[in-house]
């Protein structure tokens, strides 16, 4: 879904269209899932580095800007500008919105399941998951190293120049370590039997009911349509 | 029963071999414990043992591994992973990582070895069951304490039904309420007849649950015999493994030439039930 | 040599976290060995963080000799203080034992034939000397475990704190450990140490203070902290004694929380 969702979004042209999409593909789920609060802290975070950057360059230096809203020393605000830099960033909207949904409903361990499911082979979603995971682990872990080698001395609040000397201190166990992690989890895997070809026998698997089968082949199907719509030229009220 | 004849096995890339030509038998409902000064081969033969090198580990072996009367060298490590469950000191590391509960993580193992379903089921709930962790199964695995995690690894280990348990210093990490709680589990396993190896540091542990104990110095197999009496063997020290409490303190107490009424007491308060 | 001083610190995990230390008030004196002993959670790691700056109380306050850390960086307070953690993989980055070694000393300033010596020394120290151009990675986990502690002795702090220095040691290792704690005894630095392993503790320390849930429960000689008075608050927290103290207490006798006291009192 957030595939297609990302599709649409870039197809849409205008504003009008990236902001119903938001609101159908994106807001409602939210809603009714109960995250709209998080949804909205999450993605805001996410993308507030360039839709800040997108509004600043669109607003001052779009080039087929013409009508001049108000002036910033030698440098001017459009109104085509501004028009294209809120479509834009519609669309901004509804792509992080909706990846954003995916990334805050879908629990790892479902998605690997249910690629698992499909087919796909445990071990290329294993790896998936693994590397999904292993976030938080290393951050952990850096967290730690840091704390040892600043009770060694190292200066981790003085001049860049100094703080610099800290990389090989700071990097090289993580990365050492990580190393030695990964050998560590392989053999516990292989010795669980991960390595036997063949399917594994699931406990359990997402439910996928009739109306979400529905919502995402309507959406998966909208695709191809609205691709046809722009080139036959219809839909240009949707911007 | 799972042995080892006359086993050399070098790491891939090292110099020289880290066990030379060790012979080990494990029977059924066997403990045995695994005891040396570190980098003295306990690893390595845990590793041989389960299968793991050279498999996974890579480099070279020498001599046999039997399963019952079989040699193992042709079989793969899934083939194995049924027959010889492994566990390692580091709690965190031995989880799957990808179970969101204590439940799906023991199921691991049998799941990945494609068990039918309702078998999985029974499996998992009588590892849980063996380990006296069934209020933990709807728990959250990385959530727990280390040593509820070893309690978590070993029942993932009995759910592949292994004929024999092979566990390398599985206290080393835990703080003392860990390892009561491990050496408690590993009692209950020993009473119900469960083949295992044990290599640990704490002899005191051992003490309390192995028939055997094996002692490695320099890859070699120096000590093999009763456990109390191997434990109690006066050149165990000067392999640079520490003795268990009661027997450093017996032998300081013969060092001191104390009279024969203070020995007496002494000895009386060793033997009751503490 | 530096006095050490917790007062009223309390400690809290940001954003809501759990409090991990609880108006802790604890003064250890220059040239002390003491143990810190308790469950895992019960505060001990947070405790020793505060003591070099890594961590900051969310209230009271911190002193060196009667003067608040809180103005001086960890790098500064580095020179007082010298921390070994856990887990050496955490710390060990260089391509040889002696570049790892120099790290510590070499930051607080060190450097020429002075750095070579006091290199030279903690690695005969932990028995390392033989391997001085080995990549530590070539050398098991304990020996490894020996060597950050040898990179932190090498800084020849007044105040020297071990997290877990016998976890994963054999019978040498441990021996080991008991030697450097008692070097920097008689060079008066202070020891602290933080472990699971009750006969070591009481054949190592001469103070011992049990954490439990971010509160000491108990603060006093081995003797003292082992002995039937105090199991009740030791067993509260999963802790045994160790064997010469219940048997010294089966037999009627105080005060043996070692074998040799034990002899001693019979």
């Amino acid at each position: 879904m957030a595939v297609t969702t990302t599709a649409l979004a870039v197809l849409a042209g205008g504003l009008l269209g990236p902001a119903l999409l938001t609101a159908v593909a994106v807001v409602v789920p939210a809603v009714v899932g109960r995250i709209l609060g998080r949804l909205l802290r999450t993605a805001l975070l996410l993308t507030l580095p360039i839709a800040v950057s997108v509004l600043l360059v669109n607003l001052f230096f779009f080039p087929a800007g013409r009508e001049i809203l108000f002036q910033v020393g030698p440098i001017a605000a459009t109104a085509e500008g501004l028009g294209f830099a809120l479509e834009t960033l519609a669309r901004i909207g509804a792509i992080s919105g909706a990846i954003t949904l995916f990334y805050l409903t879908t629990p790892p361990s479902e998605l690997v399941l249910d690629l698992e499911r499909r087919g796909v082979s445990p071990r290329i979603a294993f790896v998936t998951l693994a590397s999904v995971q292993t976030v938080p682990a290393l951050v952990e872990r850096a967290a730690t190293i840091t704390a040892a080698q600043r009770a060694r001395g190292l200066d981790t609040e003085g001049s860049l120049w100094r703080r610099l000397h800290g990389v090989l201190p700071l990097a090289g166990p993580v990365l050492l370590g990580s190393i030695t992690e990964v050998e560590e989890r392989t053999m516990a895997f292989e010795a669980r039997g991960f390595t036997r070809p063949g399917r594994r026998t699931l406990l359990w698997w997402p439910s996928d009911s009739g109306p979400q089968r529905l919502a995402r082949w309507l959406l998966v199907l909208a695709v191809p349509l609205l691709v046809s719509a722009r080139a036959v030229g219809w839909l240009g009220w949707l911007g | 029963m799972l042995a080892l004849e006359s086993v050399t096995y070098r790491y891939a890339g090292a110099p020289r071999p880290s066990l030379h030509d060790v012979s080990l038998e494990l029977g059924e409902g066997e403990v045995v414990g695994l005891v040396g000064a570190s980098e003295a081969g306990k690893t390595t033969l845990c590793l041989i043992a389960s299968g793991l090198a050279p498999r996974t580990v890579g480099g070279t072996l020498t001599g046999r591994v039997l399963l019952d009367g079989e040699d193992t060298a042709p079989l793969a490590m899934d083939e194995l992973a049924g027959r010889v469950g492994i566990a390692f000191a580091s709690p965190t590391t031995q989880l799957s990582g990808v179970a969101a509960t204590v439940y799906e993580e023991v199921g691991f193992g049998p799941m990945n070895l494609g068990v039918a379903r309702p078998e999985l089921i029974a499996r998992i709930e009588e590892a849980l069951a063996a380990l006296r962790i069934e209020p933990l199964a709807d728990r959250d695995p990385a959530q727990l304490s280390g040593g509820q995690q070893q309690l978590v690894a070993i029942a993932g280990l009995l759910a592949l039904h292994p004929a024999h348990l092979v566990l390398d210093e599985p206290t080393a990490q835990l703080d003392p309420a860990g390892t009561a709680m491990v050496a408690e589990a590993l009692a209950g396993l020993a009473a119900g007849g469960a083949s295992i190896l044990v290599a640990e540091q704490k002899t005191d542990l051992l003490a309390g649950i192995c028939s055997r104990v094996v002692a490695l110095d320099g890859g070699r197999v120096v000590l093999d015999g009763i456990a109390a009496e191997i434990l109690a063997d006066p050149r165990l020290t000067k392999l640079g493994v520490a003795p268990p409490a009661a027997v450093r303190l017996r032998r300081a107490v013969a060092d001191a030439n104390l009279p024969a009424a203070a020995l007496a007491r002494l000895e009386h308060a060793l033997a009751a039930p503490r | 040599m530096t006095d050490l001083t917790l007062e009223r610190v309390s400690y809290r995990y940001p954003k809501g976290g759990a409090v991990a230390l609880d108006g802790i008030d604890l003064h250890i004196a220059a040239g002390e060995r003491v143990a810190l002993i308790g469950q895992n959670g019960s505060g001990k790691t947070t405790l020793v963080r505060h003591v070099n700056g890594l961590l900051r109380p969310s209230s009271g306050r911190v002193l060196h000799d009667d003067s608040d850390v809180a103005g001086r960086t960890v790098a500064q307070l580095a020179r007082a203080v010298g921390l070994a953690f856990q887990d050496p993989d955490r710390q060990i980055f260089a391509g040889s034992v002696r570049r790892e070694v120099e790290f510590g000393p070499r930051n607080l300033g060190l450097s020429g034939g002075a750095l070579r010596a006091a290199v030279d020394e903690a690695l005969a120290e932990v028995g390392l000397d033989g391997v001085a151009d080995t990549n530590p990675y070539d050398l098991g986990a304990s020996r490894r475990k020996l060597l950050a502690l040898a990179s932190v002795q090498a800084m020849r702090t007044p105040v020297l704190v071990l997290d877990e220095p016998t976890t994963g040691q054999d019978m040498r290792g441990v021996a080991i450990v008991k030697r450097v704690i008692d070097g920097a005894h008689v060079a008066g630095r202070t020891v602290i140490a933080i472990s699971h392993d009750m006969g070591f503790v009481a054949e190592t320390v001469d103070r011992v203070v049990v954490l439990r849930a971010g509160k000491v429960i108990l603060d006093g000689t081995p003797a003292l902290v082992f002995s039937k008075a105090s199991w009740d608050a030791l067993r509260s927290t999963y802790l045994e004694p160790p064997l010469p103290a219940i048997v010294g207490s089966q037999l009627g006798v105080a005060a043996t929380p070692t074998d040799a006291a034990l002899i001693a009192a019979l």
